[in-house]
Parts: C-alpha cells; sequence; structure tokens
C-alpha cells in the first residue's frame, strides 16, 4: 500500500514537474547562411538571412509607421532591426561554432544589418563575425535555440553557401525534428550542393559542418 | 504501529519531497537559456513532453493558415475554434509553471477537486482576458508596436511571480509550522510511549469511539494526550478534512468554508495574469488580418482547453493527496506526519517556482527575442 501510492505520488509528480519549464516555439525562423571566408582562407564569420513566420511578422511589425500600408521599406524597419540585433546579444545570437572541437567566440554583429518585408515575412539579416578569424579544418556552427522558443530550421533550396573557402567540403545536419515536421527538406536539397548527414542523432540543432583539407 | 513503519513513511516523505525539489532543479537547469552547458548538447525532448511539444506546435502552425482561411471563407472560423481549443490542452499540457502551481496549491491547501476544477478554469480565463485587454488596448485602441506589448507583459509577468512567491511563502509559513509542531509532538510523544509501555496497549482498547480531534494541536503539551492520538485510528469520520486537513489551530476558520475561494484569488491571480504568449501573437496576426473578434473567439478556445488539461492534473493531485490522506488515516501518526510534510514540500515547490521564475533561471515563455 506504501509502495503504490509513492509510486502514484512520484508517476503524478513527475509528469507534472518533469517536464522541461521552457515553452514551445513562437516563432519559426526559416534561414539561409553563408559561412564567410577572408582570402587567406581563414574563416571570418556567418551571415544570416533568417525569415520569420507570419504570424511572428504580424506581431514584430504591430503598430510600426508605413507609408504605405501593409508595406514597409528598410529605413521603416530600421528601428525595429537595430531592436532585433541589441537583443539578440543576450542569446548569443543563437550561433555557436566550434573550430576543431574548440568554441570559438563570436562578435558583435556588423552595422550592414537590416530588415526587409516581403508578401508578409520579415527576414532579418546580419553578419556575425568570429572575434578572430581562423583557420579551420573541422568548423562546426550550431544554430539553436536552447529554450526553445525559436524554431530554426533550413531554407529548402541551398540553405547554406560557403563565401570565398577554399576547397571544402559542406555538410549540412538537420535537427532530429525536421524527420517529421520536415522531412521533405532533406530530400529537397540538391545533391551536388550539400552533402546532408544522416548523423544527426541526438542533435537537436541545425548543424552546419565545413571540412577543409 | 511499529516505529520502523513510520520511519519508513517518514522516508517516504521526505523522498517525495527531495524528488519535487530536484525535479524542480532540473527543470531549472534544463530552461536555463546559458548555462553551464551554453552551445554544448541539447537537451532532448523524447517520449510525452516531445510529443506534447510537437502536437502543440503544429496546431500553433496551423492557425496562422486557418485565420487567414476565414479571411475568405467564414466556416473556417469553426475550424479555428477546434484547433484554437486542441492547441490549449496541448499547450497547458506541456511544459508551463500554471498548472505545477494549481497543483502545488491544491495539495499544500488540500482543496477539493471541486475547487481545483473552478481554480483551473478562472485562472485560464483570466489569462485569456489580459492577453485580450493588453492586445485590445496596447494595438487596437492605441496602436501601440509589439515592443510595448512585451514590456507590458514582462511588468505583469513580474507581479504574477512575486504573487506566486507570496502564496508559497504564506503555505510554507502554515504548514511548516504544522509540520514543525507534528514533529515535536510526536517526539514528545514517542518519548512517553517509552516511559509507559504497559499503558500503551490499554490505551487501544479504551480509545474506541475516541473524537478523533486527539489528532490536532490544541492539545499541545499534552504529550498524553498525543499518545491517545496515535491510537485514534478507528473513528468514522467520513469527512477526511476535518480530520487533518488544514492548519488546525493556527488557522481555524480561514482555511474551511466558503472563504476558499477568496483565498483561491490570489492562486487565480498569481497564475492566470500572466497571459500566453501564443494568443497574443495570434490575436495580433488576427487583427492584421481584419479579424481581430475571431482571435478573440480562438483566445477564448485556448483558455477553454488550457482549463481542461490543468483542471485534469489538479484533480490527479487531489486524488492522489486523497489516497495519501487516506493511507495517512490508517497509519495515524506516521501518517499525518507524511501529509503535512507533503503540505510543505508542496508550498515550498511553488516558492521556488515562483523565484526560479522572477530570477530568469526558469523561462515560462518569452514573448520578444527578436
Amino acid at each position: 500500500m506504501t509502495a503504490s501510492i509513492r509510486i502514484l505520488l512520484a508517476t503524478l509528480l513527475t509528469l507534472v514537474f518533469a517536464l522541461p519549464a521552457c515553452a514551445h516555439p513562437h516563432v519559426w525562423v526559416t534561414m539561409k547562411s553563408e559561412v564567410l571566408y577572408s582570402p587567406d582562407g581563414k574563416v571570418t564569420g556567418v551571415r544570416h538571412a533568417w525569415s520569420f513566420d507570419d504570424m511572428f511578422s504580424a506581431f514584430a511589425t504591430q503598430g510600426l509607421a508605413a507609408k504605405e500600408k501593409g508595406k514597409y521599406t528598410r529605413e521603416e524597419l530600421a528601428p525595429l532591426a537595430k531592436v532585433n540585433i541589441e537583443s539578440l546579444k543576450e542569446y548569443d545570437y543563437f550561433t555557436y561554432a566550434r573550430v576543431d572541437g574548440v568554441k570559438v567566440p563570436m562578435a558583435d554583429p556588423t552595422n550592414d544589418y537590416w530588415l526587409d518585408y516581403k508578401d508578409q515575412i520579415l527576414t532579418l539579416h546580419f553578419t556575425v563575425p568570429f572575434k578572430t578569424p581562423v583557420k579551420a579544418k573541422e568548423l562546426a556552427i550550431d544554430i539553436y535555440d536552447p529554450t526553445i522558443f525559436v524554431d530554426f530550421e533550413f531554407a529548402k533550396d541551398n540553405p547554406v553557401k560557403l563565401v570565398g573557402a577554399p576547397q571544402c567540403k559542406l555538410d549540412v545536419a538537420l535537427p532530429r525534428e525536421m524527420t517529421f515536421a520536415e522531412g521533405k527538406a532533406l530530400s529537397n536539397i540538391p545533391a551536388d550542393q550539400v552533402n546532408t548527414s544522416m548523423a544527426w542523432g541526438a542533435q537537436f540543432a541545425n548543424k552546419i559542418l565545413v571540412h577543409c583539407p | 504501529m511499529t516505529s520502523q513503519a513510520s520511519r519508513k513513511i517518514a522516508q517516504g516523505a521526505l523522498f517525495i519531497i527531495c524528488m519535487l525539489l530536484v525535479l524542480g532543479a532540473i527543470d531549472a537547469a534544463l530552461a536555463q537559456p546559458f548555462g553551464m552547458t551554453r552551445g554544448a548538447a541539447q537537451p532532448e525532448f523524447g517520449g510525452f513532453t516531445g510529443w506534447v511539444l510537437a502536437k502543440q506546435a503544429e496546431f500553433y502552425r496551423m492557425l496562422s493558415g486557418t485565420i487567414r482561411a476565414a479571411k475568405a471563407d467564414g466556416s473556417a472560423a469553426y475550424t479555428l475554434m477546434g484547433i484554437s481549443f486542441a492547441y490549449g490542452i496541448f499547450h497547458a499540457a506541456g511544459p508551463g509553471h500554471g498548472k505545477a502551481v494549481i497543483s502545488s496549491y491544491m495539495v499544500a491547501n488540500n482543496e477539493t477537486w471541486r475547487r481545483g476544477v473552478v481554480l483551473s478554469f478562472a485562472s485560464a480565463i483570466l489569462q485569456a482576458l489580459t492577453a485580450i485587454l493588453i492586445v485590445g488596448i496596447a494595438a487596437v485602441l492605441l496602436g501601440a508596436t509589439a515592443k510595448v506589448m512585451g514590456d507590458t507583459v514582462r511588468i505583469i509577468e513580474i507581479v504574477s511571480y512575486l504573487l506566486i512567491i507570496a502564496i508559497g511563502l504564506r503555505l510554507l509559513w502554515v504548514k511548516g509550522r504544522a509540520f514543525l509542531h507534528l514533529l515535536r509532538s510526536r517526539k514528545q510523544a514517542q518519548d512517553h510511549g517509552r516511559d509507559h509501555a504497559h499503558d500503551h496497549g490499554r490505551s487501544h482498547a479504551h480509545d474506541h469511539g475516541h473524537d478523533h480531534s486527539h489528532d490536532h494541536h490544541h492539545d499541545h503539551g499534552h504529550s498524553h494526550d498525543h499518545g491517545h492520538g496515535h491510537h485514534g485510528h478507528d473513528h468514522d469520520h467520513g469527512e477526511e478534512a476535518s480530520a487533518w486537513g488544514h492548519a488546525h489551530a493556527l488557522e481555524p476558520q480561514e482555511l474551511t468554508g466558503s472563504h476558499w475561494l477568496k483565498r483561491g484569488l490570489s492562486a487565480i491571480f498569481a497564475v492566470g495574469l500572466r497571459p500566453c504568449s501564443g494568443a497574443i501573437i495570434v490575436l495580433v496576426f488576427s487583427l492584421a488580418q481584419g479579424l481581430f473578434w475571431i482571435g478573440v473567439g480562438a483566445t477564448f478556445m485556448m483558455g477553454l482547453g488550457t482549463a481542461i488539461t490543468v483542471a485534469g492534473i489538479a484533480t490527479l493531485a487531489v486524488g492522489a493527496r486523497g489516497l495519501a490522506g487516506r493511507l495517512a488515516k490508517a497509519k495515524p501518526g506516521a501518517g499525518i506526519l507524511v501529509i503535512r510534510g507533503l503540505e510543505t514540500g508542496a508550498a515550498a515547490v511553488i516558492i521556488l517556482f515562483g523565484t526560479l521564475l522572477l530570477t530568469g533561471y526558469m523561462v515560462s515563455e518569452r514573448l520578444m527575442v527578436f
């Protein structure tokens, strides 16, 4: 009797409390990213283009002044872009890079960031530079929100590009969630562009893997 | 009963309380956006949690398409209500502090399941109302930006978390004192029992029909009465609450009777004040589509779904506590100790939740990232 009650209580309380205390995604980001290289073959940073889902795009643009209703110019969106970039700092721009297994610190984004608004979708463009450019044999960049408030997914076509890279091989690993949510994305990635790794295993993040000789 | 059995029960209670605290801590660690595991491996959301997360995300994503559809075709509004309802059910089943606080509150206060249902529905409806009020006033009337709404939510959030902590502290004060009283008096009774072991056997026989009130505190200091109390298991009082439900002499009137709703108001506000981020986004999106009232309907449906899940979980908590109460009845001495311990633990959990939420170690929901 005591044991059964203890088990019942334990089950109940686990049910109530053991769930991770973070919410489900309220923002969906479809991203395209470019890994930037300097002429001497060092990685200098990552350039992102993050498109928000239609609901969040509507939410974020609420109350913004626009000359033409429902259309926002880059200039009109500039204050919002500034807020975006500033608040992203707290979250490390959701971009975590490792070079040969060692974490690489990121610097603040360069000033050439902007928002555009097309088909009621808001897209944030910005570049996160490495604090110091590095030569990387094995480069891994994770893009994710540990609190899963933001759901990141790579765009279907050409989600990742290497810009100015020496002879390197690019892999894009999708998070496990994609297997049921956006499984199709896998097959839609052109074979010549990206060699999609199936070995994401326990990885929750969107991963960019670059192997350079 | 043997002291070994009582020790076992006490250990069980301790185990449960520890587990509560540990789970709370794990929760916090998992939720901590950039703690020690910054940039490291991801927490995995498998099994039930993963399923709930996937489901609510799925329903949430269906919302935008359905709202758009409702613009052209009015009947899509019905679909939207259905989806909102389903979203609410899954949303509340998933991570969130509301049901945890309500359940802990139910356990600590030994409320009935009916009250749990009322509290759940009231807080869910309040939650829907705050979302509608914020968007209605800020966005519709004032044309404010998302940032203004985000800041408003942040302030409400802080008030709500402070309220949670206050409720927890108050419960801990009441329940913790009752628990300590009981511990102390039990110790005295045990000492007494050791001295007069032969009396015990006799008291067994005599106590039949004795009033249950011996279980309570009004006899503090009279250790011999407590000795009787331990054997007072044979009374057949139907109303468990009077047997060990409340904090006795500490607050005779307030914790029983019609005051429960007044008392529950604090819990309703603590949980219901903070609007659901999803509801706010849906409302603003509806507004942008020129369908604000459809958004309002959807928000209430979400609230209804949320209320059903929270009420279900609160009922489970009440049931478990009732079961523990019946067991305690069978083993009076240590049993009450378990119950008191459980109540104290539940109060501590409420404080823990409130503190973690307030300090940002546990993230409930974020409205503004970008």
